[in-house]
């Protein structure tokens, strides 16, 4: 059996300062161990569904249950965060420490955690990510890609099932993001978290299991990223592009080739052009 | 430019000072200080002197570490010098001359008592990282919850400070640059032009200082902080024998500050 993780019964969420609401009238289930990409625009409420999950927001309307425990439950809010890990877009304001392991060990620490055993998941959460090593660095002097597997280490100090980020990969050079992406991919498929990460990459779309698309508060698609993307007139009405590879297929289809846009590595999309062409002219 | 500042700064190493409990430092040091403006012979300056220059040698501290602190105190210190040797009643060393024997004695003990203290409080900073001294005056501060004082928040709030100073400098930096690019100037010009031209940089770094913290913020609470109440910690400061020693010595050197004052 199937269990949903994570489940938005119709939200909506308006800024006590703005007019309109930046959600609309969500409804999400989140399946647990699996990969979930939303993708959208600037301002069309990627970041604060991020921040509904782990209720530093709490919906206008509507309800946000993370394991059946609604978040608008005031009593819960410590378990709901231990629970739903976030990380954010900017490395430097999430890391509140000197030191690496004394930045990881920050949540366990909240959480009233006995010392040695602070100190044996600073050590596990640290390995996870490949930051093992740099433990006694300063966090300031690191790459970004390095902060921002730190802030991931210091997320799953807390041991949540669920890990949501935030657009980790915004700031980063394209090794830090693909260092990010391949930590937070290996997290899912390996160790078993949910992930629900939140991006403008389409490339950092292609290994998920889901592709949701945010548009003005609301979800505009969602689907198998192959199937999303593959819309590629939707893509564009709603002010995003599609990967290179899709692209590709895209052109060759509208000069008049049969192919399947549904190819989002390089290799399938090759093997897509060649069989397609055999298929031509044999 | 704005690297060079040492403030607060941190050398990690493993010596019998290093290993010291923050909370035994830091009051050692308010007993160092007390030793230090009780001295008031040659005798007693000779014994702090002694005295630093020992935790110097036991916490490896070159002496060339404190002088480069010194510097931006340069002013301030000759400033001390200058008046005590000008404004001191006594005897002129020569007729008509307004320097006096008692002033060249003073202003030389000034200098020494303004050396020695710096180099007693950056003895502490340089062996003691900013997280333990935070977690140490916590910990030494924490009867003043009595009285309501958010000890607590108080040392957050300057451990957070600490790990911002360089993020900060490094954007005052970036400002900086991209205001000289627009052909700002900041090195010509009088005081009051240079404090004018620097307003173009406090204000976006203010601004970005404030989004900085509302970040924070939420980054904390998401990692569950909700303030110092059930808080445990990592590395629970522990006081070793070591510390015990430290104490006693500090005791019989206050002890022998206070007996040479009475005595001489």
């Amino acid at each position: 059996m199937t269990m949903n993780i994570i489940e938005f019964k119709n939200v909506h969420y308006l800024y006590s300062d703005y007019e309109e609401e930046t959600i609309k009238g969500i409804d999400l289930c989140i399946e647990k161990g699996s990969f979930t990409v939303v993708l959208g625009r600037n301002g069309s409420g990627k970041s604060t569904l991020a921040k509904l999950t782990n209720a530093i927001l709490i919906p206008t309307e509507g309800e946000v249950l993370i394991n059946g425990i609604s978040t608008a439950d005031e009593s819960k809010f410590i378990d709901i965060r231990s629970e739903v890990g976030l990380v954010f877009q900017n490395p430097d304001n999430q890391i509140v420490a000197n030191v690496v392991e004394e930045d990881v060990a920050f949540a366990p620490e909240n959480l009233g955690v006995p010392s040695e055993e602070i100190r044996d998941r600073v050590t596990g959460s640290l390995k996870q990510v490949g930051m093992y090593e740099l433990r006694k660095h300063a966090p300031h002097l690191l790459s970004g890609g390095q902060k921002q597997r730190i802030a991931i280490a210091g997320v799953l100090a807390m041991q949540p099932e669920i890990i949501v980020l935030d657009e980790p990969t915004a700031m980063l050079d394209p090794q830090g993001r693909e260092d990010v992406v391949n930590a937070v991919t290996k997290l899912c498929r390996e160790k078993g978290f949910t992930v629900l990460m939140i991006t403008h990459h389409m490339e950092e779309c292609i290994g998920a299991d889901r592709l949701i698309v945010m548009s003005d508060g609301l979800i505009a698609a969602d689907g198998t990223p192959a199937s999303v993307f593959s819309d590629v007139e939707k893509m564009e009405s709603l002010g995003l592009d599609v990967p290179e590879t899709v692209r590709i297929l895209y052109d060759l289809k509208k000069e008049g080739f049969d192919l399947p846009l549904t190819s989002l590595s390089t290799e399938e999309c090759a093997e897509t052009i060649i069989r397609g062409n055999l298929n031509k002219y044999a | 430019m704005l690297k060079d500042i040492t403030l607060g700064q941190y050398f990690p190493s493993n010596t019998v000072v290093h290993r010291l409990d923050p909370r035994t430092k830091i009051v050692l040091c308010i007993v160092y200080i007390i030793c230090l403006f009780q001295a008031n012979t040659w005798l007693a300056y000779g014994l702090v002197l002694a005295l630093t220059l020992s935790v110097m040698a036991l916490s490896k501290i070159r002496p060339s570490a404190i002088l480069k602190g010194l510097k931006p105190l340069i002013i301030i210190i000759a400033l001390t010098c200058l008046l005590n040797l000008f404004y001191t009643k006594g005897t002129p060393i020569r007729e008509g001359w307004p320097i006096t024997y008692e002033g060249i004695e003073r202003a030389v003990q000034m200098i020494l008592r303004i050396v020695l203290l710096i180099a007693g409080t950056f003895i502490l900073t340089y062996t003691t990282s900013p997280i333990e001294l935070t977690d140490g005056l916590e910990l030494l501060l924490n009867p003043l919850k009595r009285l309501k004082f958010p000890v607590h928040e108080v040392s957050m709030m300057m451990s957070l400070a600490l790990r911002f100073i360089p993020t900060l400098i490094e954007e005052t930096d970036k400002i900086m640059s991209a205001q000289k690019a627009r052909g700002a100037d900041f090195e010509s010009g009088n005081l009051i032009q240079r404090a004018k031209a620097l307003l173009p940089v406090l204000v976006p770094l203010f601004v970005s200082a404030f989004r900085r913290a509302d970040e924070l913020a939420v980054a904390m609470e998401s990692r569950c902080y909700h303030g110092g109440e059930g808080r445990t910690r990592m590395n629970p400061l522990k006081m070793k024998k070591a510390d015990a020693f430290a104490f006693i010595l500090g005791a019989l050197v206050l002890a022998g500050f206070i007996i040479l004052r009475i005595l001489l």
